[in-house]
């Protein structure tokens, strides 16, 4: 492999792994607020992706503006979801019935999205779609970089709620221990759904980074989900951070592998990696004993 | 009818145990000898590493460091469930007990097999008598056929003392076997306790209530902050200077 | 206060109710329910076994083919998602496994179809051995997440490797019974599927009233108190999943005999495996007739979309929109609610209140938090 290829695909797959750590997080979120594995969290993917698509179509206005749209439309969705759906679901078997639910719910928007726009593929035409610029060398389309802006910029505005307002210090202690929050006078329950509606407003933001540079079909989410849960086992169920490092490494050595091995094998690293976490280190690389438990 | 009968053996050994959870020591270099046929107390305040040490035991939480030895078997690596099958049996400080299953059904899965026998039916007679006998003697017989989320919480405890029986330990450790019932069937657990070390069975015991730990004990075991400070007879351990600090602060 | 007087006082009458409890079951003919049960497994023998002769229709013929397909799928995968409690979504790998499998096994050796049939699912096995050892040592969500992955997997190898699997156009299978009309050859499989269905009802009967299966319903209500109490609970998991992962790729096997053209996509779908969770699901995963009659339930009405809609995305809500139903308003399944309204409206109704007599004459009779200071779960738990 030449030096320039490598180049070229170690900076692709930092961006893809940019997308991948913030779908990644949401994921994360909804797990440690609910301990609930949103099977559908990729559905909801590829639906902000077609409503980007359609909103482009209609308004001939850049895909990003439907974010003002798509991004409060699935907090709120998200929110609804946790109050209506999840919290009817027994305590006992929660995990295990949400996880039927959630891939109900994926099941319901890839039917309803071939039923309303077809099985066809369909791709956003941009003005700069074909322009790229070169970055250390290498050539690198200019958006696939727009959508890392937007993956970093959501990641980071996730990371500063997190971390600097008191909602996110609220719902931290909530994922780190519930029946202790609630005795300091958190309102989990109102958090919880708030980080339910915070997970899928990242698929939100995610869809339309994916739409950006890549064609969308309906069952394009099986595509993704496999990578985003073995993302998450590998770095630790409920673990942000482990999330974000696994994406990252995973996003990287997948585009690495890809020159050699072609698309497809290359997609093989993350289930090797899951299988290989299972036999090492089943909590996740960065988990706690949560993950096992769950 | 083999619900009563004489047990033997039933030695646990613990040399220099460790066990961190990220930088807390829960349990720290502990080594505590527990001889056959006593009913053995560990006592110490909360956080002081008890609980931690019963899981480390049992198999439950694998330990950092240490071993430790059932009647001169090295199980610090065994599992659970091997160390279940070599003798030690165990209750768990908030009681557990298998909801959806009948009070029957719950006895019935501690029932020892070998591979040969894992076809054969679960509620076999000889089973069905054995189990009836625990019940019995744990006075819950009547409520046999009840699923065991449908019975009371003492209830319960008494269940699960006699599903943990019904698989022939040597030793049993309780955790906390007086947390949560009422003063009246805490005098019948520690009745029964008497009756079965009296046995030959060894016992055990993570206990807060003072009074029953100095009634029903031989020896106890003064835990702070991860390792056994004392230990001793209960009159003893009760006038300890060491024992007194570590529980006042003083 | 209660127990100590309730403990002297329910011993004499229990004994004499407890004594010989299993030889004291009235016969057949004196007890209602059970007669209702084995009536109506009769009838459903009798139809299903008459079923193929009453018709000739080829189309009729092979709904029913298919509906056993998934009959055989839904009870193989309640071996381990019924006994265990683990809920497996990528049982689709085993199905395409099991089709592969006889299909790589005709091609590359010439060997004939019925000992492909019978090595099929062995050859499962040995591959769902290992992938059990990494699956079951995490529980739960990640479970879940290693079984979809799984077939995800495999989709990819079996549309890559073209050299072994043909890639994205699939493999051909040779027919196993030459010179057969199209409809004999649906009336045969119809009836070797019954044969492979009972095979594994029978086992699954075996298990639920054996020390083994004790075990691993002891796993589905809590595992850690299952080790605690001796029950080898990684190698019972292990064994059911095994088991599972037989029947399952019986299916498959059979199916690619049957159908003879092997697709990967619909070999290792996903929707495949939900299919097998909600009909075991909506039967109810605790039943011996669970699965079967959830398959009967919902392959009906897949069958019945297909054919009306033909093949859009509309069959993916209408699964969607069941499932999501099943889960939130009858997780139990049909058979036990079904069961509950007869114990509450039924015959039996009038000895259950005398049984709840008897226990208030005795006084035996306990509300459940009757004397429980301190809830399960309650201040002692954290620490």
């Amino acid at each position: 492999m030449s030096s320039a290829l490598l180049l070229q695909s170690l900076i692709l797959g930092i961006l893809l792994g940019g997308l991948y750590a913030l779908l990644a997080s949401g994921l994360t979120l909804y797990f440690g607020v609910m301990r609930v594995v949103m099977i559908a969290h990729s559905a909801f993917l590829i639906l902000a992706g077609y409503l980007a698509w359609f909103f482009t179509v209609q308004t001939g206005l850049d895909p990003m503006i439907s974010l003002l749209i798509t991004v409060p439309l699935f907090f709120g969705i998200g929110v609804l979801m946790q109050r209506l759906l999840i919290t009817r679901l027994k305590p006992a078997s929660l995990t295990m019935m949400s996880v039927l639910l959630t891939f109900a719910i994926a099941l319901v928007i890839e039917g309803m999205l071939g039923f309303t726009f077809t099985g066809v593929q369909r791709r956003i035409r941009l003005d700069y779609g074909a322009s790229s610029i070169e970055v250390l060398g290498a050539q690198v389309a200019v958006v696939k970089l727009v959508a890392f802006g937007l993956a970093a910029l959501a990641l980071g505005s996730l990371w500063f709620v997190l971390k600097k307002t008191s909602f996110g210090q609220a719902l931290r202690a909530t994922i780190q221990h519930k029946e202790a929050a609630e005795l300091v006078g958190i309102d989990t329950a109102k958090v919880a759904s708030y980080g339910f509606g915070l997970g899928l407003a990242t698929a939100a933001v995610g869809g339309t980074a994916l739409a950006l540079d890549a064609t969308i079909y309906p069952s394009l989410h099986w595509h993704w989900i496999g990578p985003l849960m073995a993302i998450i086992v590998v770095g630790g169920l409920g673990s942000i951070p482990g999330a974000a490092v696994a994406a990252m490494l995973l996003g990287v050595t997948q585009s690495l592998l890809q020159v050699p091995l072609g698309t497809t094998w290359a997609q093989t690293v993350f289930y090797v990696a899951l299988f290989v976490t299972l036999m090492v280190r089943p909590q996740g690389f960065f988990g706690g004993r949560l993950a096992q438990r769950f | 009818m083999t619900a009563t009968g004489t047990v033997t053996g039933g030695a646990l050994t613990v040399r220099g145990l460790s066990k961190a959870f990220g930088g807390v020591r829960a349990v720290d270099d502990a080594s505590v000898e527990f001889k056959p046929g006593r009913i053995n107390a560990i006592i110490g305040p909360n956080g002081s590493g008890k609980t931690t040490f019963f899981n480390c035991v049992t198999g439950m939480i694998r330990a950092d460091r240490g071993t430790v030895t059932l009647d001169g078997r090295d199980v610090s690596r065994a599992t659970p469930d091997r160390i279940a099958r070599l003798g030690l049996g165990r209750s768990f400080q908030v009681c557990r007990v298998f909801p959806r299953m009948t009070v029957m059904e719950n006895m019935l899965v501690g029932v020892r097999s070998t591979a040969a026998d894992l076809w054969r039916r679960a509620d076999d007679e000889e089973s069905l008598e054995r189990a009836r006998g625990w019940l019995r003697r744990v006075g819950i017989d009547h409520l046999e056929h009840s699923e065991a989320r449908n019975i009371s919480y003492g209830q319960q405890k008494l269940l699960e003392l006699a599903g943990v029986l019904m698989a022939e330990p040597r030793i049993v450790m309780l955790d906390e076997p007086a947390g949560g019932v009422n003063p009246a069937l805490i005098g019948r657990i520690s009745a029964l306790v008497r009756e079965l070390n009296a046995e030959g069975r060894t016992f055990i015991v993570v206990e807060h209530n003072m009074d029953l730990v100095m009634s029903l004990s031989d020896h106890v075991v003064v835990f702070d902050r991860g390792r056994p400070i004392a230990e001793g007879a209960p009159a003893e351990v009760q006038t300890d200077p060491r024992v007194l600090e570590a529980y006042l602060g003083v | 206060m209660r127990n100590a007087s309730e403990t002297t006082r329910a011993a004499a009458p229990a004994a004499e109710r407890t004594a010989g409890n299993r030889a004291a079951r009235p016969p057949l003919l004196r007890d209602p329910r059970r007669l209702v049960g084995v009536g109506l497994l009769v009838a459903l023998a009798v139809v299903v076994l008459v079923f193929p002769m009453t018709t000739s229709v080829g189309y009729l013929l092979s709904t029913g083919v298919v509906i056993l397909n998934y009959a055989l799928m839904a009870t193989g995968w309640n071996f381990m998602g019924g006994f265990t409690g683990y809920i497996s979504l990528g049982h689709a790998a085993y199905f395409g496994l099991g089709a592969y499998a006889v299909a790589i096994l005709i091609d590359r050796t010439g060997m004939s179809p019925f000992l492909a049939l019978a090595l099929a699912p062995l050859v499962v096995v040995v591959i769902a051995i290992p992938v059990g050892v990494a699956a079951l040592r995490v529980r739960g969500a990640s479970f879940v997440i290693v079984t979809i992955a799984f077939v995800l997997i495999l989709l990819l190898v079996a549309q890559s490797w073209a050299s072994l699997t043909g890639g994205s156009t699939g493999l051909m299978v040779p027919r196993a019974f030459q010179g057969l009309m199209r409809t004999e050859h649906h009336q045969v499989f119809y009836y070797i599927y019954v044969a492979a269905l009972v095979l594994a009802l029978l086992v699954w009967w075996r298990i639920d009233r054996s020390r083994f299966g004790m075990g691993l319903k002891a796993v589905r209500e809590d595992e850690d108190k299952a080790r605690a109490l001796g029950v080898p609970t990684f190698r019972a998991k292990l064994i059911a999943f095994a088991w599972s992962a037989f029947f399952t790729g019986l299916a498959g096997a059979l199916y690619a005999l049957w159908f003879g053209d092997l697709d990967p996509v619909f070999q290792f779908s996903i929707l495949m495996g939900a299919y097998m969770v909600l009909m075991a699901l909506l039967g109810g995963v605790r039943e011996l007739f669970g699965p079967l009659l959830g398959a009967i339930v919902v392959g009906l009405a897949i069958e019945f979309f297909k054919a009306e809609f033909g093949d859009t995305q509309f069959h993916l809500v209408a699964t969607g929109l069941l499932l999501a139903l099943v889960v939130l308003f009858m997780p139990e399944g049909v058979i036990p609610a079904v069961k509950g309204l007869f114990a509450r409206f039924g015959p039996q109704a009038s000895s259950i209140r005398e049984v709840s007599a008897q226990q208030l004459l005795d006084g035996t009779q306990d509300a459940p938090d009757d004397d429980a200071p301190v809830a399960p779960g309650g201040v002692g738990r954290v620490r």
